[in-house]
């Protein structure tokens, strides 16, 4: 089962602000950027990001409108996969973390009554689940490319058609427990700074940026997090 | 003067709101009135937030200069205009989902406006919620969710508080994500709200409303 741990993670000011609503090229209040300076110095610097990413890729024996049966009986239900890869001929399940360490500052920050402490590692947090899952599908399409399939984009459970449930069955199928992921018994990653996907082996796999994700998305309208054309119109 | 106030804590600026609100307590200004214009100030603060003038940072600022300026009025405040709480407030995350971090918000802007609040984290299962509201008799619920899934969990929370025979004692916000007004007719919710702010606003009709 590969583990993938030595993925850096180096967060931007910008990225962090993104999330947040503002423009980086906007003048920031003083008080804002402080927290920001001081909550990225503190990510950086104290071990509370730990990348690590565990996947497993499987031959797929059949896919229906209903999902994909896997080699060694795993399955995967949803109509998500089938109408994004219906030519994948195997899927990889993959789940990253960056570990509980974060997790348990932002709390102790808002128990401490940081609020804008918190706040801003929270984001720095969020913004590192997202760069971890881009750099860990990278990695598995240079180690799945070097055997001559090509790999497509990733889809995550909560996505139309991949229902949150299926979690578990991905969870399952990355071995996810070896990274110390685990799920609530409501289905939840644990520890929450954590990431599911699933990625379609095969010939021709599609591919899609971040933009085209958040074009489709039901929250494109207004979410803070997504990812703009760069002209804006 | 109050209009200094009013405009010092609108456009965030600390350092002034901590002047103005010196020299008026040392000046033997009334310090209800004193806090009568940050709650002015906070409904700015709100509105620019609404229209996308502030993001949630700036929300945070002014919510921490508010409890900053909570903290050098109270002592001159007298036991009979102490400043009771507004009331009490039940806070969560519903069971199934983790998203906290719009909770978290909802929670400090709920403190520094007076509320007292008890947060129970995340992934709330409706009992847990239930048996808050019991034990500190809070007339207010507010839930949160981003999961779709969610608004099953709310549904429940909601039914929970019916079979404990609460449901017309208690009422219930939601907030989180996609929330609308179809998903608080499914829930069962008395109310939702965009943002912070409107949680706050909802928080304070469902207390004058009692
Ligand atoms: C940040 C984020 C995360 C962070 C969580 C950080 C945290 N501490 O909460 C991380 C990266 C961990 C995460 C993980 C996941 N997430 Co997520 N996440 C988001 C994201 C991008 C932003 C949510 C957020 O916190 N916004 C910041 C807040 C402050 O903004 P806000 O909504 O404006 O907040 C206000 C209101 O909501 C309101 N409010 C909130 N609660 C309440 C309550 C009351 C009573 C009131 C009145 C108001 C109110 O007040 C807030 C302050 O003004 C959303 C997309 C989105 N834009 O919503 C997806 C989203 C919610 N996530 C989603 C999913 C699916 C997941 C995962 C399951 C993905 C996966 N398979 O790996 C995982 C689950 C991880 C796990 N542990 O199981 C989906 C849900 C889809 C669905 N239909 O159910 C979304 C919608 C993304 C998407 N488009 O697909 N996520």
């Amino acid at each position: 089962m590969p583990v993938i741990k030595d993925i850096s993670i180096e967060i931007g000011m910008e990225e962090v602000l993104r999330r947040e609503g503002i423009d980086a090229g906007k003048d920031m209040r003083p008080r804002i950027k402080e927290a920001l300076d001081e909550a990225l110095e503190e990510a950086g610097s104290s071990g509370l990001i730990e990348p690590v990413a565990a996947y497993e890729s499987y031959r797929s024996t059949g896919m229906s409108e209903a999902g994909v049966r896997l080699e060694g009986g795993g399955e995967i239900t949803g109509s998500l996969i089938p109408e994004v890869f219906p030519g994948a001929d195997g899927l990889v399940a993959m789940v990253c973390t960056i570990g509980q360490g974060l997790e348990d500052r932002v709390r102790e920050h808002f128990e401490n009554g940081e609020q804008m402490r918190g706040l801003m590692l929270d984001g720095i947090g969020s913004a590192a689940v997202d760069v971890l899952s881009i750099e860990a599908c990278h990695r598995v399409m240079q180690s799945l490319s070097a055997r001559g399939a090509a790999v497509s984009s990733p889809v995550n459970p909560g996505m139309p058609g991949l229902p949150l449930t299926e979690q578990a069955h991905i969870l399952e199928l990355a071995r996810a427990g070896e990274i110390g992921v685990s799920l609530t018994s409501g289905g939840m990653l644990v520890p929450r700074k954590s990431a599911s996907m699933v990625i379609g082996v095969g010939e021709n796999m599609p591919r899609w940026t971040q933009e085209q994700v958040c074009a489709k998305c039901f929250l494109r309208k207004n979410c803070l997090y997504r990812v703009r054309p760069a002209t804006r119109g | 003067m109050g209009d200094d106030l009013v405009k010092a804590l609108v456009d965030l600026d600390e350092d002034k709101v901590r002047d103005v609100v010196k020299s008026r307590l040392e000046a033997g200004d009334d310090p209800l009135g004193i806090m009568d214009d940050a709650r002015k100030a906070m409904e700015v603060v709100g509105d620019r937030f609404a229209e996308g003038e502030y993001f949630i940072p700036e929300l945070v600022f002014a919510g921490e200069i508010l409890k900053d300026m909570t903290t050098a009025v109270k002592p001159y405040l007298n036991k009979a205009s102490e400043q009771k709480y507004m009331g009490k407030v039940v806070l969560g995350t519903v069971a199934g989902d983790i998203h906290d971090i719009g909770k978290d918000i909802v929670g400090f802007m709920l403190d520094v406006n007076g509320f007292e609040v008890h947060d129970l984290g995340v992934d709330v299962p409706p009992r847990k919620f239930v048996e808050k509201v019991q034990e500190t008799e809070s007339p207010i619920l507010a839930l949160s969710g981003f999961l779709t899934l969610a608004y099953d969990s709310m549904k429940e929370t909601v039914e929970a508080l019916a079979d404990a025979g609460l449901r017309d004692k208690v009422k219930v916000m939601i907030g989180g994500g996609q929330i609308s007004d179809e998903i608080r007719a499914y829930t069962g919710a008395d109310e939702f709200g965009k943002d912070a702010m409107a949680g706050v606003a909802l928080a304070k009709k469902f207390i004058a409303a009692e």
